[in-house]
């Protein structure tokens, strides 16, 4: 029994390699039918996506531009001035660059990390183009252009702009800067906006899961516990809205809540407001929160319901016949038994709820905008598109965060729609 | 209406209605907007709220202006056509990769089963607003922005998880054995494939495209990043009505969607019915 | 028995649950204190509404019925004080198995000390004690039955229902349950209402056994009687193998009766639920009271029959016979040296006593 010699096929193999063989080439057939989809996610999703990542940290334009002042900035140290070499390096490149296009672009590029410096430069580059009076410093000239070239704020701004990755849209997307030290320093409270933002978006996620769970509850409860026709018929006032198009609903909700709106209108018809004090419902805050909560309800429903519908009945009769009035029994029994459905169902609004762009941009007025608006708005807008790839990236970490708990918690094989 | 039994006290009488009646409030929150967008489609007047001839019933309150501004409107049907263009192309993408890759994933033998998933559904997860901020920067760098073909890959690439949900549920329900059964019955792989499993995951697979076209209809980001003027589709063309000239056309429009998601819902459903009644289970 | 004194009283109940069929109809039913009684009937008889009209979770449609002195139908299931185990057991998932036990003291405001001990003796009782802290899931099927046993016992309730406890589990695990479910109520002597549709389980556990069908119990009797004098076909054909013969009552002499059968043999029968003369009725016999080479004068009813088919079965042979115009007519032979094996297609005289060929309803 103990030394048994290995079963031999006719090829000499073993039957244990054989079989590994087959079982590897089984795999590797089972796993080529994904290849297809894998490659094109990898290529029209995935590399997209790595691009903006690497958006956020490129930064070409200072090291093609000025090569040589920024190398002979890294010597200087504030609170002086630079040596008159460094500013006359600093025009010939700049020159140069106004040539290329580059001048531009290093203004954009130098006004992103230090607001209201894009003239100073463009204005500089004009200057050069007249070129010098005779006998004229370059340093002259440059604080006759603008006076802020005497100040040694933005020559540490150019020297900041060296390298060919930057964390400046880090800082940017954080609310922090660099002093003339080059310290990362908080900027001045009036201009700080996207750390707020960023906990205005989780808290409007928070309340809009919260409203859910408290609206998604009763609902599934009810169709989990009706005989089956009456549940299917309830199910479909939670599809129907589920399967209608988000433009239409947000449409909808501006349509009922606006100040001349349905909602107003029955206020005032019912004598509740009169015609001078409707209530602005919509535009704000509010709007994006009922909205919101309006559209990821029928997430948290379905899980929840499905949940539920699990729990047999008996355990809540085992728990009255052991004598547990049927509201304790409810507390004891069913309701912890349904807290994975809820787990489930909030971690999915929450995901669903913090990278949500269409309708808070819509109904959200200026006040009800979340942090994806601020991505639109420098992708579309101020086309600071390193600053949007930092706030998309910062997003994109915290949603796969989230969706790496999703998956501890239920797995992905059970997300399931309609 | 099932009897309370004997012992029932007021309070619970009470309660029970109460819950009722909560439960009540709440459908009307899901289902209130869609009550409220199809009778106001009906407007005579260019108003968005009810007229008091509507609210007497008085035929001259209502008429179909605003669908007949839609019809006759050049931009309107531009976007209609191009939704479902863009719509069709992007499903029958996503609907061709989805079920293939289901096919694998399904298996119990597939390698690293779990993080392909997790792969293939983060498009669903991850904010359309990243993903089409990527595409845009992706596109443009390849020369598909502000074409059709690039909002159908985005389309297709952002619809792809329904389809392999919905196919993959089908499948896990799927008795493998019936492909080992057409075999010792004498049948050769590709017969097997046409006749036994195409039949039986056809509703997943369609419920799966269905997904994938809504998914598509209904896109607005990705659009906003990825179209130039010839390519506006109807939830675009919603948007610029929404923020800029807001017309009850619009609500017209949004109608004639409605319509479309009933007939998506009553499809799917027949097909969930289809499904259970090819696995017995009825 | 005296209706007083009994523990469950059911009094004309009846419950519909669509107004239009009834599903139990006109159920009297008196079980005394202490006694195991078992609701056996097939499946959709009305057992298990029976169980939950006395726990609560149905109203009868009409009807009273009685714990003690006391009419129920307006006291809310959970102060009706019953012990209930549960087909699929309903252990709460997410309570340990000793959270289960303590979950009916805890609801009752015992004190902890107080609920551990009980818990633990429970826990004894049914010798799972090193199993405390367990999740029922990680128990086997034998093992989750017990504690719902031990839960539905361990608040001393009056009554404990059982609803098909066994069901779920194989064979062997089932008998060998069933006698502990019979010591444990012999020790404790609480009121047993068991339900199940396996007969050879009512017939080991019971003191007295109500046969269903249908809604209404044909038969309510100690298993022995059940068996050796069912009171009607239904329930002579539901406990145990029978032999049914139709055939028309021909005359009739205080307990025996002549019945012609379809082949125009007579019968000399027990008249135990039978029209007058000229009547249908079905005649039950037991294949185990039919005697081999029978010969006439010995015993009341001799026919020859012909033997069709032998199955061979361990402790004994069943004998297919065509007897009485009958081709499945069922003979068990002991295995014993005593009897000759026969062949098939030998002819031979069977035959048995009137007083275990009873003629019941037709
Ligand atoms: N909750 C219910 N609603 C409607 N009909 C029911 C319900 N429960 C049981 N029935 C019907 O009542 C009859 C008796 O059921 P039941 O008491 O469960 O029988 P048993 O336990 O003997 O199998 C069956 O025909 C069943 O279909
Ligand atoms: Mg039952």
């Amino acid at each position: 029994m103990a030394d048994s010699t290995p079963i031999l096929g006719d090829d000499g193999l073993t039957l244990k390699a054989k079989l590994r063989q087959a079982e590897r080439r089984n795999k590797l057939k089972t796993f080529g039918l994904t290849v297809p989809l894998l490659a094109f996610i990898l290529v029209t999703f995935v590399f997209p996506i790595l691009l903006m990542i690497a958006r956020s940290v490129d930064n070409p334009v200072p090291v093609r531009a000025i090569p040589q002042t920024l190398e002979a900035l890294q010597s200087w140290t504030p609170p002086t001035l630079p040596a008159e070499a460094t500013y006359r390096l600093f025009a010939e490149e700049l020159l140069a660059a106004d040539e290329t296009g580059d001048l531009g672009r290093l203004a954009s590029r130098l006004n992103y990390d230090l607001p209201g410096s894009r003239s100073a430069l463009t204005r500089l580059g004009r200057a050069l183009r007249r070129g010098a009076e005779d006998g004229q410093s370059y340093r002259a000239l440059f604080e006759e252009v603008d006076p802020r070239w005497s100040e040694p704020e933005i020559w540490a701004g150019l020297k900041a702009l060296d390298g060919r990755l930057t964390g400046a849209y880090y800082l940017a997307a954080t609310d922090r800067t660099r002093d003339v030290d080059g310290d990362i320093v908080l900027q001045p409270e009036n201009t700080r906006i996207y750390i707020g933002l960023y906990l205005k978006t989780l808290w409007v996620s928070l309340l809009v899961t919260l409203f859910c769970v408290l609206l998604a509850y009763p609902i599934a409860y009810q169709l989990a516990t009706l005989p089956t026709g009456r549940a299917n018929l309830l199910m479909i006032l939670v599809l129907l809205p589920f399967w209608t198009s988000l433009l239409v609903r947000t449409t909808a909700w501006i349509v009922l809540l606006q100040s001349q709106g349905v909602l107003n209108d029955i206020l005032v018809a019912l004598g509740i407001l009169d015609d001078e004090g409707r209530v602005q419902l919509i535009y704000n805050m509010t709007g994006t929160i009922v909205a919101l909560t309006h559209i990821l309800l029928p997430f948290m429903v379905l899980p929840l319901y499905s949940v539920m519908k699990t729990i047999p009945p008996n355990y809540r009769r085992a728990a009255i016949s052991m004598g547990a009035t049927p509201s304790r029994a409810w507390i004891d029994v069913f309701f912890p038994l349904t807290i994975p459905g809820l787990g489930a169902g909030s971690v999915l609004v929450f995901i669903l709820c913090i990278g949500y762009y269409i309708t808070p941009a819509l109904v959200g007025g200026r006040t009800g905008q979340l942090i994806s608006s601020e991505i639109a708005y420098h992708m579309q807008s101020s086309l600071n598109w390193g600053l949007a790839a930092a706030l998309g990236t910062i997003l994109l970490v915290g949603v796969l965060a989230l969706y790496w708990i999703y998956d501890r918690l239920v797995g992905i094989d059970n997300l399931k729609m309609g | 209406m099932a009897k309370l039994p004997p012992y029932v006290t007021l309070g619970d009488r009470l309660w029970t209605l109460g819950y009722k009646l909560l439960c009540g409030l709440i459908y009307l929150f899901l289902i209130a907007p869609i009550l409220v967008v199809i009778p106001l489609s009906f407007n005579a007047e260019p108003y968005f709220t009810f007229t008091p001839e509507m609210l007497h019933f008085d035929p001259a309150g209502y008429s179909l202006r605003w669908y007949r501004d839609v019809l006759g409107s050049e931009d309107w049907l531009n976007a209609f056509r191009n939704s479902f263009v863009i719509g069709v192309f992007a499903t029958l993408i996503a609907t061709l990769l989805g079920t293939v890759a289901a096919l694998g994933l399904s298996n119990s033998r597939m390698p690293y089963r779990a993080s392909v998933m997790a792969l293939l559904l983060s498009p669903m997860i991850v904010p359309v607003i990243i993903s089409a901020a990527g595409m845009y920067f992706f596109f443009s760098n390849v020369g598909l922005s502000q074409t059709f073909p690039g909002i159908i890959l985005a389309h297709a690439a952002l619809g792809t998880p329904f389809v392999v949900i919905t196919v993959t549920a089908t499948l896990s329900g799927f008795d493998r054995s019936l492909m080992r059964a057409s075999a010792s019955l004498g049948a050769p792989p590709a017969t097997t494939f046409f006749q036994v499993v195409v039949p039986l995951i056809a509703p997943g697979v369609i419920s799966g495209a269905l997904f994938a076209f809504v998914t598509s209809f209904d896109e607005v980001v990705a659009v906003l990043f990825l179209s130039g003027a010839s390519q506006r589709t109807v939830p675009r063309q919603m948007w610029s009505g929404i923020r800029e000239q807001i017309s009850p056309s619009i609500l017209a429009v949004a109608t004639l969607l409605i319509l479309l998601s009933v007939l998506l819902l009553a499809t799917l459903e027949l097909l969930r019915r289809r499904n259970e009644r090819l696995r017995g289970l009825r | 028995m005296d209706a007083t004194q009994a523990a469950v009283r059911f009094e004309g109940v009846q419950k519909s649950y669509d107004g239009e069929t009834l599903v139990v109809k006109d159920l009297n039913l008196s079980i005394a204190k202490g006694e195991f009684v078992t609701m056996l009937g097939p499946s959709g008889s009305g057992k298990t509404t029976c169980l939950m009209m006395l726990a609560g979770f149905e109203t009868a449609t009409r009807g009273e019925i009685y714990i003690g002195q006391r009419s129920i139908n307006r006291v809310p299931p959970h102060k009706r004080n019953i012990g209930m185990v549960f087909q699929n057991y309903a252990l709460f998932p997410h309570m340990s198995v000793a959270e289960n036990l303590a979950y009916p003291l805890k609801v009752r405001g015992i004190d902890k000390a107080e609920r551990e001990t009980r818990v633990l003796r429970a826990l004894d009782m049914v010798q799972l004690a090193p199993f405390a802290n367990r999740r029922p899931g990680m128990l086997s099927g034998g093992q989750q039955q017990r504690v719902a046993v031990a839960r539905a016992l361990v608040f001393d309730p009056d009554i404990v229902l059982m609803d098909e406890p066994l069901g779920a589990l194989d064979k062997q695990l089932r008998e060998q349950m069933q006698y502990e479910i019979k010591h444990i109520h012999e020790r404790i002597g609480v009121t047993v209402v068991y339900v199940t549709h396996d007969q050879s389980e009512a017939l080991t556990m019971s003191n007295r056994i109500a046969v269903f069908n249908d809604g209404v119990i044909q038969q309510l009797a100690p298993p022995t009687e059940l068996y050796e004098r069912p009171s009607n076909a239904f329930v002579a054909h539901f406990i145990g193998e029978n032999n049914r013969l139709d055939g028309i009552v021909r005359s009739r002499d205080g307990d025996i009766c002549q019945v012609e059968l379809g082949d125009g043999s007579m019968v000399r029968s027990l008249a135990v639920n039978i029209g007058g003369v000229g009547s249908r009725t079905t005649l039950s016999l037991r294949p185990e009271r039919v005697t081999v080479h029978a010969k006439a004068g010995e015993i009341d009813n001799v026919f020859a029959g012909k033997v069709e088919e032998l199955i061979y079965l361990g402790d004994h042979i069943r004998t297919r016979v065509s007897l009485c115009g009958q081709d499945d007519f069922i003979v068990k032979l002991p295995n014993s040296d005593r009897h000759a094996m026969l062949e098939p297609g030998a002819n031979v005289h069977f035959g048995w006593n009137a007083g275990d060929c009873r003629a019941l309803d037709g």
